[in-house]
């Protein structure tokens, strides 16, 4: 989408239903959005100008200790640590004599953090987040013409953006242009729409936990008391191979200005049709797309960057990856159309074919003499792989409406879809679909109605399918697998990567939608409502076997899920005088169950980002909900300890996990409870507009609540060990038993005793959230002044997205889900990009 | 009426040509369906069963923590990373849910499913004799070693000797122990008969007769069967196949890679992106992992002692045992060979199995024995010392713990003699009796879901 220009675009639609669905295809599982791009209009030519200049801001920031909380914290976390060991020992023992009673670095304190100790001031205190972050500037232009006269319609755009990113030396810039023409010679309609884009993006790993680099993970962990400099003025690598114990650290700002990391994209998305009418009402299409995408990537890292746990320069590494994709779609389309009295009949008969190709190409390399060429040519490659994957997908479609005078809607289809990730007796689904509408209003008993102005109800039972599986899904494929013999040789082996599963067969849903839209007081109040019931079969899961088969996991159909639902729409408009006002409110709700899994219906166990973070999907329940450890605050003293079951290094202050079975132990297996669920309990949005003479209002607001957010960086700045540095929550932890914190944060201590990291419902949090999505003010020139400027429009206005968002939830954005693709274990939260708040100014000029 | 016809024509004709169009084969990557015919294939498939030993699952890293440290020569002493992983497996207070077993569990079987998918497809394919029944011993020996730690590390456990469905594995059961056994002797036989005694060139390093003779004679000692270990290890510690590096240190070097003292290791290459390397063996940042009583087992002057001294590694904030000392490639990986049966572990399980069969002052048991402490330095062992067959099994047991200290071996020395909770107490842990297997891991006893096909081990 984001080589797409939102100027262009003249619609969006969002078709829900199965019948709605049924002639764009079977990815309408989820729905289909449809979007619709300008064309020309008849008459005169019309030239517009789109333009936007704005900053752009994190918006938020994690609060985070200053380095004399963090060296108070990190100084207790090593005296905990030593004194668990050498229960004789002192807090004020000097590294000698810890070195000779334990000999363990992780008690021993760092001479870096002592003069915060004593409170001095003025000594290093850096905000890394506020080092990494900075007021980012972006801007738009779209230059457009558009017209049409004598049979040819025309639209032809010119669009630049340059954004460049809220993290330091990040950024995008979009070169495209877009033209849209139709001509038309008697039965005959042919046009072409074209769409090529190049763009440029400076890439930064800014997601995931600090392990892979990436910065915004960094920034949070790396402790305050290191500047992000030297005197000399190169990078302070302090947080580095530290030693004592701490983790290592990298620099943030050095990675994110230092490493060199840019991808190029050239896209063609281009469709040609043409269209002929071979007798009145019978048409015959041929649409014929591409979409041609080219991807460069090179990556460089250079030597001045030092790499974890090892102190000084490194050696280079780069690389470089070419993707290239190639997808075509030719569509076949007959349809008729004819009408007798009152009845009118549509039939659709269509073929279409559809084949992805993707070619990659990659090399590495390594040992650069110097970091003064990037490019592979410098140094040593590597390694260099290769890889050629292709998906095809045939599809015929057929479909009847039916129409009574306006009053009775009849509508039939089917299709039938061929995916070559199937297996060979299963490639093909079949998906039939009805729909019925009655348009109530127009009969003669409600024509007297005086305030009921509209009322439509609708209904719509058929079935759609997924096949978003990889494009190999069903076949054993080998891995490389090689081995070293002889004098340090490399031979190639080879080995299956995964089971094969010849069955593989179309996921299906089979979907019911009733609703009604009504329509109050000519218009000026409507309501829509719809209740949906979804039964999906056959979902394609990764599915855990037995290790025993040589597999840890298969991808299979197994068990039943239903989805329902009910969405209300309330909309009004109304005018007072010359005051315009729009407002429209929708809440849903939606069910998620489990009907069934597997032949024996037992429960579906995965792990996710770290081993203790499970999800378990069983009958009854909505699937992957949190399966982990429940927790119940600390143990404020020995005598709370004493009485409760615990873990054989539980000491005070460390967590007390809740003995769920009751059978006085605590076991991080049979212990586990069911502790949410990221599916909300129901989502909610509000629109409203207001216009008044030249000036026009619009606030969007949105809202998700009562789902939870599994959220796995508390693992590393809420875990009290003070080997990094550590949300301000920290601050409440406990210290003895007479000062005991808030009685849910456990002591800190950089050995931590009690199991104290075991996921559990300390990482689990409520990511409930209302946005301001958008405020945006604008005023219109009245049509005096255009006139006299020569311009059909002109509008100012000025915009800012995101400018609110209330919610309790720790991390930088709500809406996160780090594996968006498998079902069984979503809602965890590994490190994200933080959201950007924009504020804007624009201006609509047409001529 | 003649346009529609053609029209229509057109269009049938347009989706009949398509008939291949969804039969798209994987391009960029061998699928089982067209591998496994060839001699080539089968040299394939076979380096990719060795591969599986090399996985950080198993002698790439874990067997460090879940064989080594299990035992009473090496500690973890950090209860903090991912929660005590590996600290509680030293601790012997590991969940069913730890996943180094899950995962160690795992990568067993992978080897095993590849073992199981040469021997399964060899048989019918035309390929020269020699090297059939060579490909086929060394598939037999990388089952049989498997299953050799599998059945020591867990007790029962499925014994799946062709490759099954997943289906088919929903059904796999605990087999006996002494069944497994069987398999594993079964394995190593015919692999002793079908492998060559010797390699040239770049297959040096793969399986040997001696490897799988060797290694089936550590079977038999395991299994007590003392007469069947003399007749399996005559001939090795007799003869000059493999031999005693005169300096002990050589024998681990990454420069003597392939050396006459090595039956059999798993081989590692450092260094770029191959992905061929291992990280440094029990090196750490946060103190020395040694168990103090190792260390105070070796007698004065013994050249094995130096061996276990934590030697810093250049560059990085880690100290690795001089054994398994490398530097660190510009990958921060290393390269050390892991040694997984070497003479001098032949000369001890020769002397064992000897003295078992019957003692005998100063005889054949005590030379081989003796081989070991004199090339490190220390006195040889005469019959006035080990005057009784018990003082001289004691005394072969500490000198295996000298010898193959951080080799993957005392641990399971320790609980095929019965000793192992005692010897734990030594280092202040206390380990509960029904800890000697390890708890199957809790995502398999999930999977089957079974109590009866599918226990869990007692205890846990």
């Amino acid at each position: 989408m984001s080589t797409v220009n939102t100027d262009d675009i003249e619609s969006i639609e969002v078709l829900k239903d199965a019948s709605a669905s049924a002639i764009y295809g079977s990815r309408g599982s989820n729905g289909v959005v449809l979007i619709t791009t300008k064309r020309g209009k008849e008459g005169k030519t019309v030239i517009n100008y789109d333009s936007y200049v704005g900053v752009q801001n994190v918006s938020k920031k994690i609060d985070m200790l200053d380095a004399y909380e963090y060296a108070q914290m990190s100084y207790e976390a090593k005296n905990n640590a030593y004194l668990d060991r050498n229960p004789t020992g002192k807090p004020t023992d000097s590294n000698d004599i810890r070195n000779k009673g334990v000999g363990a670095p992780s008690t021993l304190i760092q001479p870096e953090i002592v003069p915060y100790l004593s409170g001095q001031a003025g000594l290093t205190n850096t905000n890394w987040q506020d080092a990494i972050f900075r007021s980012a500037t972006i801007q738009n232009h779209t230059l457009s013409i558009s017209g049409g006269k004598d049979n040819v319609k025309y639209y032809l755009s010119g669009n630049y953006l340059n954004q460049r990113g809220v993290v330091i030396n990040s950024g995008f810039k979009r070169y495209g242009m877009r033209a849209n023409v139709e001509v038309k010679s008697g039965r005959l309609t042919a046009g072409i729409n074209f769409n090529p884009t190049y763009s440029y993006h400076d890439l930064i790993k800014a997601e995931g936990p600090y392990l892979g680099e990436g910065v915004v993970g960094l920034a949070l962990q790396m402790a305050p008391i290191f500047p992000v400099y030297n005197a000399d003025g190169s990078y302070n690598f302090g947080g580095n191979a530290w030693g004592y114990g701490a983790t290592s650290i990298l620099n943030p700002v050095a990675i994110a200005n230092q490493v060199s990391d840019k991808l190029s994209q050239l896209r063609l998305l281009g469709n040609a049709y043409a269209q002929y009418e071979i007798i009145d009402g019978l048409s015959y299409r041929l649409s014929v797309g591409t979409d041609i995408n080219s991807f460069q990537r090179d990556y460089y890292r250079p030597s001045t960057l030092e790499i974890r746990d090892r102190k000084g320069a490194s050696t280079p590494t780069g690389f470089s990856r070419a993707q290239n994709f190639v997808d075509w779609l030719v569509e076949n389309t007959l349809t008729y159309n004819r009408s007798f009295g009152q009845h009118t009949i549509s039939a659709l008969a269509g073929f279409s074919s559809q084949k992805d190709r993707r070619v990659a190409n990659e090399l590495t390399a390594t040992n650069f003499p110097n970091d003064l060429v990037t490019t592979l040519n410098a140094g040593q490659v590597t390694s260099g792989s290769s890889d050629i994957q292709e998906w095809s997908l045939l599809s015929y479609l057929g479909r009847v409406q039916y129409d009574y005078n306006g009053k009775y809607l009849l509508s039939g289809a089917i299709r039938a879809d061929g995916s070559s990730r199937f297996g060979k007796a299963n490639r093909w689904g079949y998906f039939p679909s009805v729909s019925a509408g009655w348009n109530v209003s127009q009969e003669t008993f409600l024509k007297s109605v005086n305030w009921l102005s509209d009322l439509k109800i609708r209904a719509s039972y058929g079935l759609t399918g997924n096949f978003q599986i990889p494009n190999y899904g069903s076949v054993s494929l080998l891995n490389y697998s090689n081995y070293i013999l002889g004098n340090e040789t490399v031979v190639s082996g080879l080995a299956p990567g995964n089971s094969a599963n010849d069955k593989l067969k179309w996921e299906k849903t089979a979907m019911l939608d009733v609703g009604f839209d009504v329509s109050f007081l000519r218009n000026k109040l409507n309501l829509t409502v719809d209740y949906y019931n979804a039964n999906t079969s056959d979902l394609l899961l990764n599915v855990p076997v037995p290790r025993a088969s040589g597999f840890s996991t298969e991808l299979q159909n197994i068990g039943k899920v239903n989805n329902q639902g009910i969405e209300f729409t309330l909309g009004t408009r109304q005018t007072f005088g010359r005051l315009r006002w729009d407002a429209s409110a929708n809440i849903a709700s939606n069910r998620n169950e489990v009907k069934a899994l597997g032949p024996a219906g037992d429960p579906i166990i995965v792990a996710g980002g770290v081993a203790g973070a499970q999800f378990i999907t069983q009958i009854g329940h909505p699937i992957g909900e949190y399966y982990t450890m429940i927790n119940d605050g600390v143990f404020k003293n020995q005598a709370e300890i004493d009485a409760y079951p615990h873990t054989s290094t539980t000491r005070p202050g460390d967590f007390k996990f809740r003995d769920n079975n009751g059978d006085g132990k605590i076991d991080f297996n049979s212990d586990r409870a069911v502790t949410g669920s990221y599916f909300p309990k129901y989502t909610f949005g509000f629109n409203t507009s207001f216009a008044y003479r030249g000036f026009d209002l619009a606030v969007a607001v949105q809202g998700v609540q009562g789902h939870k957010i599994l959220n796995l960086i508390r693992r590393y700045i809420y875990n009290m060990e003070g080997n990094g540095n550590l949300f301000r929550g920290a601050l409440d932890r406990w210290q003895s038993a007479d000062n005991p914190g808030n009685g849910l944060v456990n002591r800190a201590n950089r050995l931590a005793s009690g199991s104290n990291g075991e996921i559990s419902t300390w990482h689990i949090e409520d990511g409930s959230y209302v946005r301001v999505r958008n405020i945006t003010l604008g005023y219109s020139l009245p049509a005096g002044v255009l006139s006299r400027l020569h311009l059909s429009r002109a509008r100012l206005y000025v915009t800012t997205q995101n400018p609110f968002t209330f919610t309790k939830y720790l991390g930088f954005n709500p809406e996160v889900n780090s594996r968006p693709d498998s079902a069984l274990s979503s809602g965890e939260d590994y490190g994200t990009y933080p959201l950007a708040r924009t504020t804007s100014v624009g201006l609509n000029l047409s001529f | 009426m003649k346009k529609i016809a053609l029209f229509l024509t057109a269009f049938v004709g347009l989706t009949a040509c398509q008939k291949d169009f969804l039969d798209l084969k994987p391009l960029s990557q061998p699928n089982v369906d067209n591998f496994y015919k060839t001699a080539t294939d089968f040299n394939n498939a076979v380096n990719g069963a060795y591969d599986a030993l090399q996985s950080s699952n198993q002698y790439g890293n874990d067997y460090n923590t879940v064989i080594e440290a299990r035992g009473d020569n090496v500690l973890d002493n950090d209860p903090s990373s991912s929660s005590g992983l590996r600290y509680n497996i030293d601790r012997f207070i590991e969940p069913t849910t730890n996943t180094v077993l899950r995962d160690t569990w795992g990568s067993l079987y992978t080897g095993i499913n590849r073992c199981n998918l040469i021997l399964d497809k060899i048989d019918g394919i035309t390929m020269d004799a020699t090297l059939k029944a060579r490909y086929k011993g060394e598939a037999q020996f990388i089952r049989a070693l498997s299953y050799f730690n599998l059945v020591r590390l867990w007790g029962k456990v499925p014994l799946v000797l062709t490759a099954g469905t997943t289906t088919e594995a929903r059904s796999y059961i605990r087999n006996e122990v002494a069944d497994i056994y069987t398999a594993i002797e079964k394995d190593l036989i015919a692999a002793a008969a079908g492998l060559p005694a010797s390699y040239t060139g770049n297959d040096i390093g793969r399986a040997t007769s001696g490897a799988a003779t060797g290694l089936l004679g550590k079977v038999y000692v395991t299994e007590k069967k003392y007469d069947l270990a003399v007749s399996a290890l005559t001939n090795l510690a007799n003869g000059t196949t493999y031999q005693l590096l005169p300096n002990i240190a050589d024998v681990f070097s990454v420069t003597n890679k392939n050396n006459a003292e090595l039956l059999f290791s798993v081989k590692f290459k450092k260094g770029g992106t191959i992905g061929e390397g291992h990280g440094s063996w029990f090196g750490t940042s946060i103190g020395d992992p040694i168990e103090p009583s190792l260390r105070a087992a070796y007698p004065a002057g013994d050249k094995r002692l130096p061996l276990t001294v934590m030697v810093p590694v250049p560059t990085s904030i880690n100290a690795v045992p001089r054994k398994f000392y490398d530097e660190l490639s510009s990958t921060s990986d290393v390269g050390n060979d892991f040694p997984v049966l070497r003479y001098a572990d032949v000369l001890l399980l020769y002397a064992e199995a000897l003295n078992q069969v019957g003692y005998q002052a100063d005889g054949e048991a005590f030379k081989a024995l003796n081989r070991v402490r004199t090339r490190a330095g220390v006195a040889a062992y005469t019959s006035a010392q080990l005057a009784t067959k018990e003082a001289f099994q004691t005394a072969i047991i500490n000198e295996r713990r000298l010898e193959l200290a951080l080799e993957s071996d005392r641990w399971f020395d320790l609980i095929r003699t019965g000793t192992a909770v005692a010897a734990i107490k030594v280092t202040g842990i206390t380990m509960p009796d029904y800890r000697v297997v390890y708890p199957i891991p809790q995502s398999e006893i999930d999977v089957y879901n079974n109590k009866t096909s599918f226990p869990q081990n007692q205890g846990y």
